[in-house]
């Protein structure tokens, strides 16, 4: 059985070099002033330069109208660095299939195949209209499908003939070719906890990714996903000290002030995605969710900031659980984002491995 | 006449063209043949672009343009990775509208500019072949695009002009409250320059509305003449196409130019690559316009391999007839693309510039 495959979040544009939790929260990042609007090279390569060393096999770059572009993110910083991958999100319906294939195929080429995709179907209704997509949450992922199903076709190799709701294509070939050294197509990570998002992830995707629950919870849904030959990868920010108190203690600590916290819950409530608004369930009733995951975090940080907290022991053998229920991948954030990656790669992954192989 | 230098750009090789001890006929048939599904030229090339950069960058050229088609490696990322590894080489992206939205588009254009200190304009083009147009998913009809490209540029203009928020409701693109945080960021813009191509009315109105150069293949000054004073009284500056061959004599340059000519007297690759008025309006003739300006190869591959030939004198003050009329920008090719450039930085352009400043003075 191969090894768990550990991501990071990519922090945003000016992020790394920021040491308290509370800046970094995502009420900064959609500010017009936030320099998260620009691209960080310098910041960014301390911290890929980090990861590697780390033992952390790909970054992801989150996609909004508040951040630079992904895939020309992923362009510079894959020439910048040599291990390290990318997953770019992108969200489907804002380009047509053949050059979004054309732009990753030439990508791959440039950065030596380090490049997986995130596709996302949609976000808010208003953050959609702005980029000048007006359908509705269900036919959005609808049109996913159909963007996914021409991408491979594309990556087939084979002349593309489609002709769906949403796209039509008559003769498309496109010469660049995806190039990596093992695959000739990249890994498509779906997101989503919607059924629509589910079903996508089944016939589209080379993996599942949604956010962490505790394993009971995780374990009927996450077996269906492999038993179709799919692999399902977890959302969740790690908090990792020498004791369980002192990670508890870090948690707290970030719990912002007031302001912010009215904010945070004015994104949240706008947006209609699936993921969001169970997460923001899930937070209202109570922060701790097992001994180890706390949801505390979520009215100020959003959904994706359920954490695992713990020692470095404890938070391996909780890999190591998500791992016997058939997780196999975790895309990771943590505050301040190197520290915690470091500690991550020093404490805790040595320990993963050394289960992995007992 | 201005005062301004003429600005002179160059074509970026395709992927694998640039390789030593090329004859021009060879570099001029791997450029033909890359369209062919054998050519290695679908695969970026860093190692040859960049030593292609250097040599331009040595001659005084200032941008590179990366054409766009299926054929090709994608433009925007190319200019992201040339972009990295070059210091003042500037990059104009060939694309098409159609493709994407225009706030995508936008956002893209803006990240590079941001990744390589505005060193970025764009080369809209309205559509290639209507097959080639079908392939990427777009069945406009050809009368439409000109339309719909002046849709596109008019959403990202708006962008550019007002960051905030962009409201845009038009036949092809409907946008509601648009808002990108990530801007333009070059040194003197707040927003690239845009070179739109074609011969036709359209594209001229298109330029003039929407774009700051109008780009087109080079015919003789004084054919040029009218169109251009007319753009140019619009505040629009002129940028012409040509393929260059600079040799110590004419007899040598016309050598050279002979022997580009296919072996097949009906080779063409014009139908698959365009149906665009530029290629059918344009001299369907090998003959000499003039002394220095030869149209032999059009026929067979299209206008934008209208070559001026001579000797660096002669081509000097050829450029310096196009700067009379009030053309002000040019993209050229060679055969091959890195010792032509490397030669006409050394030969031309310090004639142009000594002959420019004499007549400032």
């Amino acid at each position: 059985m191969s090894g768990l495959r550990f991501h990071w979040m990519m922090p945003k544009g000016g992020e790394v070099s920021m040491t308290t939790a509370q800046e970094t929260s995502r009420v900064a990042t959609t500010k017009s002033d936030s320099p998260a609007a620009l691209p960080d090279m310098q910041g960014w390569t301390r911290f890929a330069r980090a990861a590697e060393q780390s033992g952390i096999e790909s970054v992801l770059l989150s996609f909004s109208r508040y951040e630079p572009d992904t895939i020309l993110v992923t362009c510079a910083m894959g020439r910048a660095t040599s291990t390290l991958k990318y997953i770019v999100a992108y969200r489907s319906g804002l380009i047509q299939p053949a050059p979004f294939v054309q732009q990753i195929n030439t990508l791959s080429g440039l950065i030596g195949g380090r490049v997986a995709l995130n596709i996302v179907a949609g976000s808010s209704t208003a953050e959609q209209r702005g980029y000048g997509d007006f359908l509705e949450h269900d036919d959005r992922y609808a049109r996913a499908a159909e963007f996914l199903t021409v991408c491979k076709n594309f990556w087939n190799g084979e002349r593309v003939d489609f002709d769906g709701a949403h796209y039509r294509v008559d003769g498309g070939r496109l010469h660049p070719p995806f190039q990596a050294p093992d695959r000739r197509a990249p890994e498509i990570y779906v997101s989503g906890h919607s059924p629509q998002a589910q079903s996508l992830a089944l016939s589209h995707g080379t993996a599942w990714l949604r956010l962490i629950d505790t394993p009971e919870k995780l374990a009927p849904v996450v077996a269906p996903v492999r038993a179709r030959g799919v692999e399902v990868c977890l959302r969740l920010c790690v908090i990792c000290r020498e004791t369980r108190d002192e990670a508890i203690a870090a948690a707290t600590a970030m719990l912002p002030d007031d302001d912010t916290e009215k904010q945070e819950r004015g994104i949240l409530q706008r947006s209609d995605s699936q993921t969001l608004k169970q997460a923001l369930a899930a937070a209202d009733e109570r922060g701790w969710m097992n001994r180890n995951l706390y949801a505390g975090l979520v009215p100020y940080y959003g959904s994706s900031s359920i954490t695992l907290i713990g020692s470095a022991v404890e938070l391996a053998e909780q890999f190591i659980e998500y791992k016997k229920i058939g997780v196999t991948q975790f895309i990771i954030a943590g505050w301040p984002k190197l520290d915690e990656m470091r500690i991550f790669g020093r404490e805790v992954l040595p320990r993963v491995r050394q289960m992995e192989g007992s | 006449m201005t005062a301004r230098p003429l600005r002179f750009h160059w074509m970026l090789p395709k992927a694998f063209e640039v390789v030593d001890g090329q004859t021009p006929r060879q570099a001029a048939r791997y450029r033909i043949e890359s369209i062919r599904i054998e050519s290695p030229s679908p695969k970026p090339d860093m190692d040859g672009w960049l030593r292609f950069a250097r040599h331009a960058e040595d001659a005084g050229i200032e941008s590179v343009l990366i054409s766009f088609s299926r054929y090709e490696p994608e433009p925007f990322l190319v200019a992201c990775a040339m972009g990295q590894e070059t210091a003042r080489l500037k990059y104009i992206v060939a694309y098409r509208s159609g493709l994407m939205s225009p706030t995508s588009f936008v956002q893209q254009i803006n990240t590079l500019s941001a990744l390589i200190d505005g060193r970025v304009a764009i080369n809209i083009v309205a559509g290639s072949s209507a097959a080639e147009q079908r392939g990427y998913g777009d069945f406009l009809p050809h009368d439409e695009r000109y339309a719909r490209a002046e849709e596109f540029l008019a959403a990202a203009n708006a962008f550019w002009r007002n960051g905030h928020e962009v409201d845009f409701d038009g036949r092809y693109y409907k946008l509601e409250k648009g808002k990108l945080h990530t801007p333009f960021v070059a040194p003197d813009r707040r927003a690239p320059e845009i070179y739109v191509s074609g011969h036709s009315e359209q594209s001229m109105r298109l330029a003039a509305a929407q774009g700051t150069c109008w780009l087109r293949a080079a015919d003789t000054p004084e054919s040029l003449r009218p169109s251009v004073a007319r753009m140019r009284s619009l505040g629009v500056d002129i940028c012409l196409r040509a393929c260059v061959i600079c040799r110590p004599t004419r007899d040598e340059a016309l050598r050279v130019a002979q022997s580009l000519l296919p072996d097949d007297a009906s080779e063409s690759t014009i139908g698959l690559k365009n149906d665009s008025a530029m290629y059918a309006e344009s001299h369907a003739k090998n003959e000499w316009l003039s002394r220095t300006i030869w149209t032999g190869l059009v026929p067979h591959y299209g206008p934008v391999w209208t070559t001026l030939a001579g000797t660096p004198d002669e081509l000097a003050d050829l450029f310096l007839a196009y700067k009379e009329i009030g053309v002000n920008q040019f993209i050229l090719s060679g055969w091959p693309e890195a010792g032509e450039v490397a030669n006409f930085g050394a030969q031309v352009i310090p004639r142009v510039r000594d002959a420019e400043r004499r007549r400032v003075a």
